[in-house]
């Protein structure tokens, strides 16, 4: 037998929490179907990388890897230095980034070499190039120099750095003091730097001679190792003392521990967080003391230094107390109520008039003396 | 559903287990899967929330400063024991306590808890709900669930002026005792005949009866009864302000000491009371002694609506059925329609009475509201206006050290001026007026009646 339902509770029922939430749950539903369906059925559309053969993007570079194998040229894209070095000596080695690579270890690769945004290695990949301190914008330039790939292809989007080489080096599509395409003869080959690379994307491929240019540099015969950046960086991998990165070290459990103290603070902060009943509020009366009027008219005065004001409203509450004291009517005129105070305090009439009647006090200190006198009328008076 | 410390404490000891595990993939899963089983297993072992009962008891009238109990008798019909926390959720100014009960109640049986309520403030306090939380018997986590179980505390203003009733009841049998030897004034009324002693006044012989009888014999007169007392209180923005020392603490009043870093600590005086609890302070005593002297007394309060209106109670009723009125009512921010008060005090009171006007000898409110409209009200009716005058206004008017001082000072003294002004006008006009400190208002306004009393002004 279930025992009657009582009908105090508040809690709401199963059914009714349902009713309450069915329509965020349903809500929650269609946006995960949605979100999946998109990653699902959606264009493929990766983060875009900057020169690389398999990319289709504007900022890739499988236009000229297509142009380059319909001339017969084999091109192999790598992302890692052992990579490029098992393809063996004797190719060309387009290096579009430097970035996760070991320097030296890309400078024992023998062969020709084409350098784009390598700043940073240019000590060991081509080793006596400068960096003109300036940059150079990019833009369309002429080759002005003798390098029968340049003056093959013509103008050419170029820019982004310009260069200066040791002696026997040919500059190409200068800026400033320095030159944009720079080439010559080193141990196992040619090498070409270049300031940018961006007349070999997709986007400016078929502009001005960059395509002629971009041929001409890279078609040399011999085939083509194309290494771009890795798809994932190797964060934390970067290998140690003995090739063991800190991953390696750690035990197995660590991660899975971590998980579990991640649960416990869940199920803390869910024991701290859900309270015992609702939160009861009220409505409660003003709290305002009845002296603030005055309060703020005193703040008034202060602020704008009236001491006329002040001295009147003193004056006029120690004559206001004293006439009845002094045996006078309250419309007793001024005469008669300086008369009455000097005779009765034996102050100089003079002095009282100029007190209770007189100018107001120039300054502050004026002022504190007066209420002091007035205060010391009243006691007298009192004290008789 | 809720869950215990216990359970993340279990959480907590599954991090060890898993670093000292073998295979952590397997730990993990164990240690999660044993404890969503434990919790499943304490939520269906809990006792069950929905099906309790609850009855209340207790007292439904308090005074504020005083304690009352409330009890709360909580039924058990489910087939399992209910063991956890009970909260009784009572608004803040109610003053529960403790905040949270122990329960336990075995099945098929019931328990009394206690709950002592200490209230910071007049009015209807209501309990908003109870929260019971039941606990597993692994205690890993509890089931949760609220249930209304009504019940009402009425907090009655305290009545602190009480203290100056006996004296001023003495004062009364003095006035009683005294006053055949007194002449005739007015207002007085015939006693009764006696035979004349050596002292007594002879203007009071009564010739007439002297004639029919032997000896001298003159006529006592006793104090005037059964007059009308009409109590009004202003409950206009003007009665909100607080003046001098709370006597019993009120809700509202900030703290000290607790504010946070980033406020400027609050160095001025604690607010006191607000005028309107201290003119209801002085409204009972009057009422007790008025009743007690044998006269009518009606009690209104007004702002621009009529608050609370007790008529024709008896004298044994009339403190109850006046305090049980007042206590829920409350200052309002708005200004107070004068006129609408006169006319509604001259719609109620058909006969002469003593009107008590207790409001704020406020310049400003007095000369734009009730000033115009005094005379219908002075024709008519004798009217006492009763204001608290603020302590701390005083104190300003008497510091004059510093000229910050003096500022405050004039500023002080412009404002008790006005206040001086006003009255003498007011009386002028007639008008009886009481204006003391707050403390000093209760028996300063008893002693005002008792003096029109003697004077046979009623």
């Amino acid at each position: 037998m279930t025992p009657p339902e009582s009908a105090s509770s508040t809690a709401p029922t199963v059914r009714a929490r349902w009713r309450g939430v069915r329509w965020i749950v349903l809500l929650g539903l269609v946006v995960v179907l949605v979100a999946v369906g998109t990653v699902l059925f959606g264009p493929d559309q990766g983060e875009a990388r900057p020169l690389d053969p398999a990319d289709t993007s504007l900022k890739g570079s499988k236009a000229l890897a297509e142009l380059l194998r319909g001339q017969g040229v084999q091109v192999d894209r790598v992302d890692s230095v052992e990579e490029a070095a098992a393809k063996g000596p004797g190719r060309l080695l387009l290096i579009t980034s430097t970035l996760y690579f070991n320097d030296h270890d890309l400078a024992e690769i023998q062969g020709d070499r084409v350098l784009v945004h390598s700043f940073g290695s240019l000590d060991a990949l081509a080793p006596g190039v400068e960096t003109e301190p300036d940059p150079a914008r990019q833009r369309s330039r002429e080759p002005e120099c003798a390098l029968p790939a340049a003056t093959a292809a013509g103008s050419a989007f170029l820019g982004g750095a310009a260069f200066t080489g040791p002696s026997g080096s040919v500059g190409c599509y200068p800026a400033g003091d320095g030159w944009t395409l720079l080439s010559y003869p080193n141990a196992g080959g040619t090498t070409t730097v270049l300031g940018s690379a961006d007349f070999m994307s997709n986007q400016r491929l078929s502009e001005d001679g960059n395509a002629a240019l971009a041929l001409n540099l890279l078609s040399t015969g011999k085939p083509v190792t194309w290494l771009v950046r890795p798809d994932e960086p190797p964060v934390g991998r970067l290998p140690g003392e003995a090739g063991r990165s800190v991953y390696d070290l750690m035990p197995a459990g660590i991660p899975w521990a971590v998980l579990m103290a991640g649960l416990s603070v869940v199920l803390v902060a869910f024991w701290r967080g859900r309270r015992l009943g609702p939160v009861v509020v009220e409505k409660l009366p003003v709290v305002v003391r009845a002296a603030e009027t005055v309060e703020g008219r005193g703040q008034l005065y202060r602020a704008r230094r009236a001491r006329a004001r002040a001295a009147d409203s003193l004056r006029a509450g120690t004559i206001d107390r004293l006439t009845p004291r002094l045996g006078l009517y309250s419309g007793a005129d001024r005469h008669q109520i300086v008369a009455a105070l000097a005779v009765r305090t034996g102050e100089d009439q003079q002095r009282v008039g100029g007190a209770l009647y007189g100018p107001p006090p120039i300054d502050d200190n004026g002022l504190v003396a007066l209420a002091g006198y007035l205060d010391f009328i009243e006691r007298k008076v009192s004290e008789l | 559903m809720t869950l215990t410390g216990r359970a993340g404490l279990v959480a907590a000891l599954g991090v060890v287990v898993v670093l000292i595990a073998p295979s952590p993939v397997p730990a993990v899963a164990g240690v999660c899967l044993l404890l969503a089983a434990a919790i499943l297993v304490d939520l269906v072992f809990a006792g069950a929330v929905r099906p309790l009962r609850f009855h209340r008891s207790g007292e439904r009238l308090v005074r504020l400063g005083q304690q009352a109990t409330v009890e709360l008798v909580v039924e058990n019909p489910g087939r399992r024991r209910v063991r956890g926390v009970l909260r009784d959720a009572w608004p803040p100014s109610a003053g529960a306590s403790p905040r949270e009960l122990k329960l336990d109640v075995p099945p098929g049986e019931r328990r009394k808890l206690v709950i002592t309520l200490t209230p910071t403030r007049r009015g209807d306090r209501e309990s908003v709900s109870v929260t019971v939380r039941s606990r597993g018997p692994l205690g890993l986590a509890a089931r949760q669930g609220g249930h209304r179980a009504p019940w009402a505390v009425r907090v009655l203003p305290p009545f602190l002026s009480r203290k100056h009733l006996p004296s001023r009841l003495a004062r009364l049998r003095e006035l009683d005792g005294q006053h055949p030897a007194l002449v005739r004034g007015q207002g007085t009324e015939f006693d009764s005949l006696r035979e004349y002693v050596v002292g007594d006044d002879v203007r009071s012989i009564d010739w007439r009866a002297t004639a029919r009888r032997h000896d001298v014999v003159v006529r006592t007169w006793r104090p005037e009864r059964d007059r009308r007392v009409l109590i009004v209180l202003d409950t206009g923005r003007t009665s909100a302000g607080r003046v001098g020392d709370a006597p019993i603490p009120l809700a509202g009043a900030p703290a000290n000491g607790s504010s946070g870093l980033l406020v400027r600590p609050d160095t001025r005086p604690v607010p006191g009371w607000p005028r309107l609890d201290w003119s209801m302070d002085a409204a009972l005593l009057l009422a007790a002694l008025a009743a007690r002297a044998g006269d009518q007394v009606d009690f209104l309060a007004y702002d621009r609506a009529v608050r609370a209106w007790v008529a024709g109670a008896s004298r044994t009723e009339l403190l109850s059925s006046l305090v049980n009125v007042m206590a829920p009512i409350e200052a309002e921010l708005i200004e107070a329609d004068a006129q609408g008060m006169v006319a509604a005090i001259l719609s109620r009171a058909k006969r002469r009475c003593l009107v008590v006007l207790l409001t704020d000898l406020n310049s400003a409110s007095l000369e734009e509201g009730l000033m115009p409209v005094l005379s219908q009200l002075s024709s008519r009716h004798l009217v006492l206006v009763a204001s608290v005058s603020d302590p701390l206004v005083a104190a300003m008017a008497g510091q004059r050290a510093t000229a910050e001082q003096v500022y405050d000072a004039a500023a002080a003294e412009h404002a008790r001026l006005e206040r001086r002004r006003i009255t003498a006008r007011l009386r002028r006009h007639g008008v009886e007026v009481v204006d003391a400190l707050p403390e000093d208002l209760a028996p300063a306004l008893a002693d005002t009646y008792l003096a029109l009393k003697a004077a046979g002004r009623l």
